[in-house]
Order: C-alpha cells, then sequence, then structure tokens
C-alpha cells in the first residue's frame, strides 16, 4: 500500500479533538464556544487549547462579543481551514480507497 | 494508518458534522408550553360558545400566535442563559423547514373561514387541514432536530387524516352545541399531544440547556 497519503494527513487537524472540532465547524457557518463545549463533552480548558492550536495555524477564527451584556464566543473556519479541512478528507478517503483495490 | 482507522475517522466526521446542524434547545418546555396554550385555547372556544366561522378563525389563529410567539422567547430564554446566540444556524434551518407548511395552514384557514360563513360543517374540517399541515411543518423541522420530531409530524398528519375519515364516515350529530365537536379536535389534537409528548420528552430528554 502506498503510504504516501498518510503521510500527507495534516498533523494540526490529525488529533482526535481538534479533529471533531473541525468536523463540527466545516458543517455549520459558526458556532458558540459553548455549543462546541457541550456537544463534544470537552472541558473549558481542553476546548481552548485546542483551538488556540487551531487558531495559530489559521483554521479557525475566534470572535468575541456580546449579546444582552454576556459575552459570547463564536468560532468559525477559515477559508484555509475548510481547504485543509477538505484535503484531510480528501486523503482519508484515499487511503480507504486504496485498500480496497488492493 | 490502515484503512479501517480512516473509515472510522470518516464515520466520526460524518457523524459530527450532521450533530452540528441539529437543533439542540430542549423542546420539553416548548412542547408542554404549546400544548397548554391548546388547552386553554380549546377551553375559551367551548365554554366561550364560540360557534361562528369568525370566531373560531379568529380565537384558532390568535392561539397560534401566541404559541409561535411564547416559544419564539422560550427558546430565545435558553439559549441566552445557555450563552449561546438565539438565531443560530440550525434554528434558522428548522424556522425555514416550518415556515411553508404553516403558512398554508394560515391561508387556508383563511380561505375555509372566509368562504364559510357559518357553516360548521364545512369550519370542521379545518382542525383536519392544520393537523395535517402542521404535521408537514413538524416533518420538515425534523430533518434539523431530533428523531422524535419526524415521528411527532407523522401522528399529526395522521391523526388528521384520521379525523377527515372520521368527519366522512362517521359524522353524526351527537348532539353538541355547532363547532363544538371542532373546538375539542383543536384542544385534543394540539392540546393534548402536545401535553402528552412534553411530558414524554420531561422523562427522556438531557437536562442540559432546559431553562
Amino acid at each position: 500500500m502506498n503510504p504516501e497519503p498518510f503521510l500527507q494527513l495534516d498533523r494540526v487537524i490529525h488529533e482526535r479533538g481538534r479533529m471533531a472540532i473541525m468536523s463540527l465547524l466545516a458543517a455549520t457557518p459558526e458556532l458558540s464556544f459553548t455549543e462546541m463545549r457541550d456537544t463534544l463533552t470537552m472541558t473549558d480548558g481542553n476546548l481552548t487549547t485546542h483551538l488556540r492550536t487551531l487558531q495559530e495555524a489559521g483554521y479557525v477564527a475566534v470572535t468575541k462579543s456580546y449579546q444582552d451584556r454576556k459575552p459570547l464566543t463564536t468560532c468559525a473556519l477559515t477559508t484555509a481551514g475548510r481547504k485543509a479541512f477538505g484535503n484531510y478528507i480528501g486523503l482519508l478517503e484515499k487511503i480507504v480507497e486504496q485498500a480496497r483495490n488492493h | 494508518m490502515d484503512s479501517n482507522r480512516a473509515a472510522e475517522h470518516l464515520q466520526v466526521i460524518r457523524t459530527l458534522m450532521e450533530r452540528s446542524a441539529l437543533y439542540r434547545r430542549a423542546l420539553a418546555p416548548i412542547t408542554l408550553q404549546t400544548g397548554v396554550i391548546g388547552l386553554a385555547g380549546a377551553g375559551w372556544g367551548w365554554f366561550g360558545g364560540i360557534d361562528t366561522a369568525g370566531g373560531f378563525g379568529a380565537l384558532w389563529m390568535t392561539v397560534c400566535l401566541v404559541a409561535l410567539a411564547a416559544a419564539f422567547l422560550l427558546a430565545r430564554r435558553q439559549a441566552l442563559k445557555a450563552g449561546e446566540p438565539f438565531w443560530s444556524p440550525p434554528t434558522r434551518r428548522v424556522a425555514e423547514a416550518l415556515l411553508p407548511a404553516l403558512t398554508a395552514g394560515l391561508v387556508a384557514g383563511l380561505l375555509v373561514v372566509a368562504s364559510g360563513g357559518s357553516d360548521p360543517a364545512r369550519i370542521g374540517w379545518l382542525p383536519a387541514i392544520w393537523a395535517v399541515l402542521y404535521g408537514l411543518a413538524l416533518h420538515s423541522a425534523g430533518f434539523f432536530m431530533t428523531r422524535g420530531i419526524k415521528l411527532f409530524g407523522w401522528l399529526f398528519v395522521l391523526c388528521g387524516l384520521g379525523y377527515c375519515a372520521y368527519r366522512v364516515f362517521f359524522q353524526a350529530d351527537a348532539g353538541l352545541p355547532r363547532l363544538a365537536e371542532a373546538h375539542a379536535a383543536m384542544g385534543i389534537l394540539f392540546g393534548g399531544c402536545h401535553v402528552a409528548y412534553g411530558c414524554y420528552l420531561s422523562f427522556t430528554e438531557p437536562r442540559k440547556n432546559e431553562t
């Protein structure tokens, strides 16, 4: 089997927590911090750490605002993030496809 | 990474993407509230002796608007309490899915009331029409909500069709006051069904997002 697709997998996304965050954000224009935390049953600290990593990679944009005088943090995929996630899924599909053909 | 792990990852991604598109607000309080408003409307119609076409239409369209407004406010309160945006993409998708069938129900109601005069036989079809259209609205919204909502939509469609069959085959003069039967049907369909489903959800729904 050609190991190339596996070697090309984006290490930033290829971690369970960050892959879950990217998956959630890929299906919706934006999500609040609490929605993600509740859906993924992550702790605040864990989610913050993963978001920071994704933010540093330029894959996620974090916006802080106020709703009814309460702070509201929303996250969205950047164009680069969407493209990287698309490539990541493409590579996973290639790995599955290769196994089928062998 | 072997192909099985890759396939597993793809499945996890798919599940998470589907989950993020779902509307997740607690439905038990909203459903119970809607049911109570429906029962109150039926009581008002029955005991208030509302037996004109205009009165029937005005009462039930008002009940519908009040129920919608109350559901809107409760959902907004839940969102604010959870520190989440109210008009989120899932909320918008649910509203868009509900809209066509609810609009059809409104227009059908206005047409039947406008053309029916005070003929209870004609007005009597409205609960069935509204139940079917409401069921279709719920079924559409169910694509963006928990699976139970689709089944709840089916319940309304079947009840509406059942009520149609009852009117066609078994309509008999039971000695009820005019339009009382239609008020009772509305109370059972929109009040009773919502209260029953709300009670079921109260025991089964995760409580995290409740107000």
